[in-house]
């Protein structure tokens, strides 16, 4: 027992002092800041001003089009002033304690008197409190940000309230912004020698002039003639087909029209269109295998279904990781022949099993670590005051499925553990194990490809079967505990689970046995069968 | 005198191939044994049956009166012919490990690396990692790990391979100084000369077949007593002398020296006095050792360069 341990606290020391494990456990922090952060950064600074040309032979259309565009961009503007409202307010918000109902209608009115009193180049001006600076963000109607006085107005407003020391608000970038026509060209043109003269500008072989700056241009627009009654396409040119937010802002403005004239015209009022749009039909979700009276679901439970993924992501990083490190010191003591003199000291039982804990232990600090840094981050960005992170855990980490996760985390390691060791004590170089490695992966990415679809189908004949393959067993039946699975079931799977690790125990020491002292080529498989029929080498 | 290793008709097979065929030999406590023979001759797989890494086929091992070596496991100490070392670990932490694993406590084995690297000159060394060592220094580190443990029985496997002539006498050293502690030493070699200077007895194995087993002097004498002698016309004298068996041409190379096989019985300086009676010219009189050089040559000769053939 004592030689296991030792084996084991060389293991886990050596690995711990590699620098890979340290990469590994920052890695891990650091990949979750940026996944957090990058689309918010992207969404502020990484895409650029789109510019475009609009050329529309529809008067009334055109008008639509470019007043979409300016929504959207002011709409922008609006978010980032509220970002600013609530950086700058944010102390003041903490000792408002009390949290208040917002009236949205009440909001309003302050607002058009608060605009009334701005117009009149009143020196008061009611005070809103920082929450509902913030909540007008939300409320303000498209009229007041396409009128560009009120949007003005509006603007000042909500920055006059705010304390005097605020850092200056700097508007963001605009989304959208039309550039003119070539000189020489006019709305007169037709379509195609606009589009002959704007290709290379389109293709990007050229920078567009606009206002005494070349830019690159986005896109051209063709709206044609009559577009709002006989509904032609309009022509999109544009080299990137990834980014829709230009075409479907356009189209979106002139179906809105098509569709408020076909309202007018078949006598339904704009008003009862939207009210009806508004109707629909909700569903309360019920479980039956919850308690009766408590059958109701909810976010939690929505949550909890989905929680056993993120389980199996950590488990299948663990093995992935694991089953590196337990190939490369396998090799390692082998190709240095330090395995005969660890074998006159340790038999290969208490090798194999001190290697197996000892890089187990490593992966499970550094799962720790990385459990640590996650609760860290998240309670970094909601905030100190942000308990709904414990809350969410505590609804996520319950006891049956905590005791799953252990179960499975221990045996499907194990399963793999020994397989890898296996592996590694018959290869002589990384480059032989990576043939083994191959088919090894091929069977770890099932469960990975089939994460995402056993929640919906959790007792499913596909989650059922693949439950009774060993190597996937851990993975499946964690993906499938919070449906709560059979128990008969469980505690099948989970008996022949344990049976399988044994058996997988038991063939890797008989490799491992023979392997290690053997060098030269890789055995073959026929000889690998008679190496587990012979009892000892 | 008690027995620290026996092997009684120790057979192992791969397959048809007799990698040790029916080996028996026996090591007194407190002795150094040398273990030769040419190269696939069967050494290293011996050994490992003696540490219980493998089997034997057929036969029985007894190690330091047990059957199984794996039970008296800490009260010995190996060096394998392949040498090699964790490369990110210290030279103290490699030989501290190695020692827990024979059962030392962590903190005392720690101490006694120190105290070897100290005191066999690599104190310059002890927190180098070893992937830094040079390979006679890597050489030395294992050797002290192999012995750290202070064990009953040392086995080396080809001890002396890679170290140059000063770290050679340094490892003869180290293996003086354990028989000098009442240890048991068997090492294995096909340099001759180290096993001259050091052992009590050696075991041949050619072919994986016993080729001798006995003492350095019951080896020597295998091979006849030889003289060389060079002088003017004197073929027909040595031809006629008493007690010559053999005339032939020297062994050395050297041209027209002679060498003559002698009995047992026969001293040489007799001979010497025939020659100054026969008053003829006599440039060389040189009486011949038989080293286990040559010992081993003949005992395995035919056999090693089989071996090469195959």
């Amino acid at each position: 027992m004592s030689r296991i341990f030792r084996v084991a606290m060389r293991e886990y020391l050596e690995n711990v002092k590699t620098k890979g494990f340290w990469i590994g456990i920052l890695l891990f922090p650091v990949m979750i800041w940026v996944m957090m952060e990058v689309p918010q950064f992207l969404e502020e600074k990484g895409i650029p001003t789109r510019h475009v040309v609009i050329v529309s032979k529809d008067a009334e259309a055109g008008k639509l089009a470019r007043q979409r565009l300016t929504l959207l961009n002011r709409q922008k503007i609006l978010f980032s002033l509220q970002q600013h409202i609530a950086e700058a307010t944010e102390p003041m918000r903490q000792e408002m304690l009390e949290e208040q109902e917002i009236d949205a209608a009440e909001l309003l009115d302050r607002l058009e008197v608060g605009l009334e009193q701005m117009n009149q180049g009143s020196a008061e001006i009611n005070p809103f409190n920082p929450k509902q600076l913030i909540d007008i963000g939300d409320l303000v109607p498209e009229e007041y940000l396409l009128n560009d006085g009120q949007w003005l107005a509006m603007r000042n407003l909500m920055l006059s309230q705010l304390p005097k020391d605020t850092a200056e608000f700097v508007e963001p970038d605009a989304r959208f912004m039309e550039v003119s026509l070539l000189p020489g060209l006019t709305d007169q043109a037709t379509d195609e020698e606009i589009e002959e003269a704007l290709r290379p500008y389109l293709r990007a072989e050229k920078l567009y002039p606009a206002n005494g700056r070349n830019v690159d241009l986005f896109a051209l627009v063709l709206i044609p003639e009559n577009v709002l009654i006989e509904k032609k396409p309009i022509r999109f040119w544009s080299s990137n087909l990834a980014d829709t937010d230009l075409l479907d802002a356009i189209t979106g403005a002139l179906t809105d029209k098509v569709r408020q004239m076909e309202y007018d015209d078949r006598g339904i009022s704009p008003s009862d269109v939207a009210e009806i749009s508004q109707l629909s039909v909700r569903s309360n979700n019920f479980n039956p295998n919850k308690q009766v009276g408590e059958e109701k679901v909810g976010i939690r439970d929505k949550i909890r279904q989905y929680a056993p993924i993120g389980f199996v992501y950590l488990l299948w990083i663990a093995i992935f990781t694991v089953a590196q490190m337990l190939l490369n010191n396998t090799i390692e003591e082998k190709s240095n022949r330090i395995i005969e003199v660890l074998l006159s000291s340790v038999t290969t039982n208490e090798l194999l099993l001190g290697k197996v804990f000892g890089v187990a232990a490593v992966g499970v600090t550094m799962q720790l670590a990385w459990i640590g840094s996650l609760i860290g981050i998240m309670r970094l960005k909601a905030g100190p005051g942000a308990e709904w992170v414990f809350d969410l855990m505590a609804a996520v980490v319950s006891p049956e499925l905590l005791i799953g996760f252990v179960f499975y985390f221990i045996t499907g390691y194990l399963f793999y553990a020994f397989l890898f060791a296996g592996i590694g004590s018959i290869c002589n170089t990384i480059k032989e194990a990576q043939n083994f490695m191959g088919p090894m992966m091929l069977i770890l990415m099932v469960p990975l490809g089939t994460m995402m679809f056993i929640p919906n189908d959790p007792n499913g004949t596909i989650a059922t079967v693949m439950s009774w393959v060993p190597p996937w067993t851990p993975f499946i039946m964690m993906n499938r505990m919070a449906a709560n699975p059979p128990m008969t079931e469980i505690v099948a799977t989970a008996i022949m689970l344990v049976i399988s690790v044994l058996v997988v125990f038991w063939l890797s020491a008989k490799i491992f046995r023979i392997g290690v002292l053997r060098t030269g080529q890789p055995p073959k498989l026929m000889e690998l069968l008679g190496w587990l029929k012979s009892s000892r080498p | 005198m008690t027995v620290a290793i026996e092997l009684s008709n120790v057979v192992k097979t791969y397959g048809d191939f007799r990698a040790v065929d029916d080996v028996s030999f026996a090591v007194e406590e407190g002795t150094i044994c040398g273990f030769l023979g040419p190269n696939g001759a069967g050494k290293t797989t011996s050994i490992r049956m003696i540490l219980d890494i493998l089997r034997p086929t057929s036969g029985s091992i007894s190690v330091l009166g047990h059957n199984v070596a794996s039970e008296v496991r800490d009260r010995i100490g190996y060096l394998p012919e392949e040498k090699g070392l964790y490369k990110k670990m210290t030279a103290t932490g490699v030989i501290a490990y190695f020692a827990t694993l024979k059962g030392v406590p962590g903190r005392e084995a720690t101490a006694k690396a120190r105290e070897l690297l100290d005191r066999y000159g690599l104190s310059a060394f002890k927190e180098h990692k070893c992937e830094a060592l040079s390979k006679g220094m890597g050489q030395k580190v294992q050797v002290l790990a192999s012995i750290a443990h202070d064990p009953d029985l040392v086995i080396l496997d080809e001890p002396f391979s890679g170290l140059d002539p000063v770290n050679q006498e340094v490892m003869e050293e180290v293996i003086q100084d354990l028989k000098s502690r009442g240890k048991t030493v068997l090492f294995s070699t096909h340099v001759m000369s180290h096993a001259e200077r050091i052992c009590e007895s050696i075991v041949v194995i050619a072919a994986g077949k016993m080729a001798f087993h006995g003492s350095v002097a019951e080896a020597r004498a295998l091979l006849p007593s030889r003289v060389r002698v060079r002088g003017e016309n004197i073929e027909e004298l040595v031809s006629g002398l008493p007690g010559v068996n053999a005339v032939k041409p020297s062994t050395d190379g050297r041209a027209d020296v002679l060498e003559l096989h002698i009995d047992e019985e026969t001293d040489p300086r007799s001979l010497l006095k025939l020659f100054f009676d026969s008053g003829k010219t006599l440039d060389t009189f040189e009486v011949v050792q038989p080293d286990l050089h040559e010992i081993f040559v003949h005992l395995v000769g035919e056999e090693a360069r089989e071996a090469a053939d195959r």
